[in-house]
């Protein structure tokens, strides 16, 4: 995603965020769920998306940065279009999450933390998803792939690849 | 019995004591001399509860809690010393440490770091730990302030005083558990009046001053206890020199003036001591004077003149101005005038601290000393005389640092007195052509008493710059005339002068040095029972 100049949220976003604003105490409170507003309208938080949001909520874009960089959860800019993260908490561990990290690296070529070279993946380990029944789950984007073999490391990987070749990216 | 239910009995190491209600564990133990030891606490600021150094054994909880946020209560049992509560100390700084470097010896803060400090008390010998250490950003953070990541133990105190106390909000801690480390957002960095103080409140050497970086290990340091001489405020500060050269400035805590804080106009405003324009002699028509023929010199012009009058500045010390005053008066038919050199703005913080726009140490003190309209009617009625003609011969003082063509109309006024006397501390255009220069000393080399924009006498001290070590002060020279005048036998020191004043002023009356000690009075609160004893110095 491109950053133009001139950021704004749309006329439905900036209806949601003052929807937001009456369901909390105070401005600073709804910063988490604006943030989520912004990175659906921006595709990622990067720095102009940040100072946009603090500008926006009036409150310092310290704390904006400090919050975004704080979760894992948030798109932050240089992500690719496919963010998978990994669970590697307990119950994912001993479900072989180490495997599946492997396996992703191994697929791809990208170490954690890494985005691939055609900007589709990015690796992340992340803690706790909160789906330890279904172990080991892999979140990508919004979406979980739980209880996953080897097996289907693989095929999430090729099926995520030709959803990207027939959305023309 | 309690005598009210506004008092708390709880029980500290085994003895059972009484504090006010709602204190903290922390606080309240403090007043029994018990120390907690502390690293995100500061009573500045609110409290964060993160650094957990502070653990106590409490009869309340099944594990120890944190005395910084637990608040005493009625049949509360705290051990600060028990196994439980050592135990969870030295665990504590355990963790602290892991991440931390051994880097003391070229640190800034060393030997005046709480994490050092507590290491040697609470922490353990040797490092368990054999993994690798976390490597964080060094960078800069504004003009004034570095980060060393690594050193950083993300206590918030600096994230805290930028979103209460100077309510900028520059400062956030980024990424979480231990990569987390203090941070601006990029493009926007910690640029505003008070941020020295972040340094100051930095319990380890994480926030550097880039002014003071590398200049001096902390305990080599000489410390005088002065007043900032940058605004009417006087915030207390500590003067810390090393070999007669000022290293830095940090604030002494003043709750009824500055609390912990200053800014950094006065924290770093004090280069123009070691300014090259420096009058460190006195000359008379452009002839060299001895530091003791000073006084000689000044005698001689005086005592040939037809009318004088003194041109006093806002810096000057009480009791310089008594000593202007008793002179002046000696000298039959003389007058005496203010000028204020400096301008400014105020600022205001969220957290209650003031920058005045008036950025005159003394003007209260002087107007108190010699008369309120001083700075007004008098100082009118001296430019019409000088413009007349009708002043033979002009003492004028400057200040401060310096300020080359500050004075306005009395620029060209001046130059119309017959003869011209000029205390000074650089050399600038109002020397140009005087009969007699003096030099003249700075804020922060002063020895005397200062009174702020709230009327409260507070006592300045002189750091012994090595420039002002070249000649007499001004508190010298001008009894040293006394002496030839046959007004005085020998010079006092600055109490002595200071006695003088509060016996003949009401303003002063009561108050001594001695009395006004580290952190000053107001002077409309006269300390008991004083004036009897007398002798005081």
């Amino acid at each position: 995603m491109t950053v133009t100049e001139t950021l704004a949220f749309s006329d439905e976003a900036m209806k949601k965020y003052e929807w937001l604003l009456s369901r909390y105490p105070t401005r600073k409170a709804a910063l988490l769920p604006t943030l989520r507003i912004a990175e659906s309208e921006f595709g990622e938080l990067g720095v102009p998306q940040m100072k946009y949001v603090a500008d926006l909520m009036e409150i310092p874009p310290a704390t904006v940065f400090g919050v975004v960089t704080f979760y894992t959860h948030y798109r932050r800019a240089g992500v690719g279009k496919y963010h998978l993260q990994v669970c590697s908490t307990l119950s994912c561990a001993l479900r072989g999450s180490g495997d599946v990290v492997s396996r992703v690296t191994e697929r791809l070529g990208i170490g954690v933390g890494e985005t691939s070279e055609c900007g589709l993946f990015t690796l992340s380990k992340v803690e706790c998803l909160g789906s330890c029944d279904t172990a080991p789950v892999i979140q990508c984007n919004d979406d979980y792939h739980e209880g996953l073999s080897l097996e289907d490391v693989d095929a999430l990987i090729e099926q995520l690849r030709q959803e990207a070749g027939k959305g023309g990216a | 019995m309690s005598d009210s239910n506004s008092t708390v009995r709880w029980t500290l190491n085994g003895t059972e004591v009484e504090n006010e209600a709602g204190m903290t564990i922390m606080e309240a133990a403090k007043v029994h001399g018990v120390d907690i030891p502390q690293f995100c606490y500061h009573p500045g600021l609110s409290i964060a509860g993160n650094c957990r150094i502070c653990m106590v054994e409490s009869n309340r909880s099944p594990k120890p809690v944190i005395s910084c946020s637990e608040r005493i209560a009625e049949g509360l049992e705290i051990k600060t010393q028990s196994e439980v509560a050592v135990d969870a100390r030295n665990s504590v700084m355990e963790f602290q440490l892991i991440n931390h470097p051994l880097d003391c010896p070229v640190c800034d803060k060393a030997g005046e770091c709480v994490l050092q400090d507590h290491s040697y008390e609470h922490g353990p010998d040797r490092s368990r730990f054999v993994e690798d250490k976390n490597i964080r950003h060094t960078k800069e953070l504004g003009p004034t302030i570095d980060i060393w990541g690594n050193r950083c133990i993300v206590c918030t105190r600096c994230v805290r005083f930028c979103d209460e106390i100077s309510g900028t909000g520059e400062l956030c801690v980024v990424e979480r558990g231990d990569r987390s480390v203090v941070d601006v957002f990029p493009g926007v960095p910690i640029d505003n009046s008070l941020a020295g103080n972040t340094v100051d409140i930095c319990p380890v050497g994480a926030l550097i001053s880039s002014d003071f970086k590398y200049e001096a290990r902390v305990w080599n340091m000489d410390k005088t206890s002065s007043v900032c001489g940058g605004c009417s405020r006087g915030c207390n500060v500590e003067v810390e020199t090393l070999d007669g050269f000022v290293k830095r400035l940090t604030p002494r805590e003043n709750l009824d003036v500055n609390d912990w804080w200053m800014c950094d106009h006065g924290r770093y405003g004090w280069r123009h001591l070691y300014a090259d324009s420096r009058l460190e002699g006195a000359q008379h028509d452009g002839q060299a004077v001895s530091p003791t023929g000073t006084s000689g010199a000044l005698h001689q012009l005086l005592s040939s003149s037809s009318s004088t009058a003194f041109l006093v500045d806002p810096f000057m010390t009480c009791e310089e101005l008594h000593l202007v005053r008793s002179i002046a008066n000696s000298l039959g038919g003389s007058t005496i005038a203010g000028w204020l050199p400096a301008a400014g703005t105020e600022e205001n913080f969220p957290g209650g601290f003031k920058i005045s726009a008036d950025k005159h140490p003394n003007r209260k003190g002087a107007e108190h000393v010699l008369g309120g309209d001083l700075f007004t009617t008098s100082a009118d009625q001296l430019k019409s005389a000088l413009s007349n003609g009708s002043i033979d011969t002009l003492v004028a003082f400057v200040g401060g640092d310096g300020f080359e063509g500050a004075g306005g109309e009395w620029n060209d006024l001046i130059s119309k007195a017959g003869k011209r006397i000029v205390f000074a501390t650089q050399q600038g255009s109002w020397c140009e052509g005087a009969d007699l220069v003096i030099p003249a000393t700075a804020p922060l080399e002063k020895e005397g008493v200062w009174v702020n924009e709230d009327d409260r006498a507070q006592r300045t001290r002189s750091c012994r710059s090595l420039t002002s070590n070249h000649f007499p002060s001004e508190l010298v020279v001008l009894q040293e005339l006394q002496v030839h005048m046959e007004q005085r036998n020998r010079p006092l020191s600055a109490a002595g002068i200071f006695r003088e004043l509060s016996e003949a002023s009401d303003a002063f009356s009561g108050h001594s040095h001695s009395s006004l000690g580290d952190s000053g009075s107001p002077l409309s609160q006269r300390p008991a029972a004083m004036s009897s004893e007398g002798g005081q110095s």
